[in-house]
């Protein structure tokens, strides 16, 4: 069984790029990412171009499947089926990538996170270890599309909104009824020692903050993927450093 | 009829901002729609919820489902009766404006029912009102459920990055599949704008009304929590946002 970590925070934050810096290091020998963020931005950070590649997101699946007409109570198996013919996973160099995708149907997203949390369940023992990078906001934690977290990743802006977040965030898991080994808080690229002092008295694990680097801002402003900054850029180096805090060893370098 | 404005955009745009400011300028009465499960929109207007006694959409809908547990009339069905909830205990009363929050949510599923009852509510609430403005959640989520089936203006509240660019497409997208009509679609850009970037967006084909100027008060003010209605007139964002809305006929 593959351990699962959640990147998870309010909107812009910077989940995605924690998580995209997160996957460089881990030395996991066989690494899963989830993006699960309808406006999801993870595989240009991390330079997988799905289309290329003849991949489908869950929601582009699901799209192709429904519009043949199919009765509602077949979808899951349709689904299953384009899984099986390697549709929807996507191999990279170290990590494979499973991503959610924007869904043109009306209606919520219930049904491809019901469809991803099966693929956690049942793709999670081949892999020692599956990252998930959060929408923003908290429905996606009311749909239980991870039941049992080992490390939570809350990544923090500097606003009291932040402080609040984590209070709703731990009333609707505690609601729902997911259960996560370690909470730990990461301060965002704008955290301030002034916001340190102010906002971090949830009593709440915090590793350090994620240090503010011109070339992250370059790299997103022109779509490019976050693997191309040096390792020892300021970025990357307090996303290892934060990692150490978590008390992950052995960390490795991207290949 | 009220002039039913959405304000939408990623994660951190600056949604809340730009609806907190706005209730600064427009025409009374307005309804504020806060739809954001991770709710602000009343923080940054200074108003406790709580302490007036109001509650959220979502717990309108608990006490409902609650009411009739406990035996209740089985005459009214839950969400009639969740109707009398909503205008009697979570419409707060300002003055100039009205809010109501949709709040959040701690039983396992999705927004669909409480959105629901929302969107069915909201043509009868918005004849009381000169405009109805909503501030979404962040993401696209919302938009798939068309809450709103017919918008006067959508405010789309950009950051400077790539990603915003394809947010542009992904939400035309979802609302022409959704079948959502608007009749204006504006694109403001946030704090973290500069000229390059502004010139960048101008060119996305949409109509570009101006940029939210940085002001470091409103990141103070966020920080420590202080509401954005006391913001001084003569501040940097709020002489931006009401440019902003003079450019869209709402000033």
């Amino acid at each position: 069984m593959g351990k699962i970590h959640v990147v998870t925070g309010r909107g812009g934050t910077g989940k995605s790029t924690f998580t995209a810096f997160m996957a460089r290091f881990l030395s996991a020998s066989s690494l899963l990412l989830i993006d699960l963020d309808p406006d999801g931005s993870l595989p240009k950070m991390l330079g997988a171009n799905l289309e290329e590649e003849g991949k489908w997101t869950i929601s582009d699946a699901l799209y192709e499947v429904m519009g043949k007409g199919r009765e509602t109570k077949d979808i899951p198996d349709l689904l299953r089926q384009k899984m099986e013919e390697g549709r929807i996973l996507y191999h990279g160099g170290k990590f494979d990538l499973i991503v959610l995708g924007t869904k043109l149907a009306q209606g919520c997203y219930c049904l491809p996170d019901e469809m991803i949390k099966e693929l956690i369940r049942t793709l999670n023992k081949n892999y020692d270890t599956v990252l998930v990078d959060s929408p923003a906001g908290l429905e996606h934690l009311n749909r239980k599309v991870t039941p049992d977290i080992d490390d939570l990743f809350v990544i923090m802006d500097p606003s009291e909104k932040s402080a609040k977040h984590i209070e709703r965030m731990k009333y609707v898991i505690k609601g729902v009824n997911i259960h996560y080994h370690h909470l730990y808080l990461v301060g965002n690229y704008r955290f301030t020692e002034e916001a340190e002092a102010i906002l971090l008295r949830s009593g709440e694990r915090y590793l350090g903050r994620i240090a503010f680097d011109p070339l992250v801002r370059e790299s997103n402003l022109k779509g490019e993927s976050l693997l191309n900054i040096p390792e020892e850029a300021p970025s990357s180096l307090s996303v290892k450093k934060i990692l150490r805090e978590a008390g992950y060893d052995h960390l490795s370098e991207y290949h | 009829m009220a002039r039913r404005i959405v304000a939408t955009g990623r994660g951190g745009a600056g949604k809340s901002t730009f609806v907190a400011l706005m209730s600064r300028y427009l025409k009374p009465p307005s309804l504020l729609i806060d739809l954001d499960p991770d709710l602000s929109l009343a923080d940054m207007l200074g108003i406790d919820l709580r302490e007036q006694g109001k509650r959220t959409v979502v717990e309108a809908l608990y006490d409902a489902v609650k009411e009739r547990q406990r035996g209740g009339s089985p005459l009214t069905p839950v969400e009639d009766r969740f109707k009398g909830l909503l205008w009697g205990d979570c419409l707060y009363e300002g003055r100039g404006f009205d809010v109501i929050t949709l709040g959040t949510k701690d039983l396992e599923g999705c927004y669909c029912y409480p959105d629901h009852l929302l969107r069915k509510t909201i043509s009868e609430l918005s004849k009381n009102y000169t405009h109805v403005v909503i501030d979404s959640p962040a993401g696209l989520e919302h938009l798939n459920r068309n809450i709103v089936s017919e918008v006067d203006e959508l405010f789309l509240i950009l950051d400077p990055s790539e990603k915003s660019l394809v947010h542009i497409r992904k939400l035309k997208l979802v609302l022409k599949e959704v079948g959502t009509i608007y009749h204006h679609f504006y694109l403001v850009g946030n704090y973290m704008f500069d000229e390059a970037s502004e010139k960048h967006f101008q060119e996305a084909g949409e109509l570009f009304l101006g940029r939210i100027e940085y002001d470091p008060k409103v990141e103070e003010y966020n920080l420590t929590g202080k509401p954005l209605r006391e913001l001084p007139e003569d501040s940097p964002a709020c002489r931006s946002v009401k440019k902003i809305l003079e450019k869209a006929g709402l000033a």
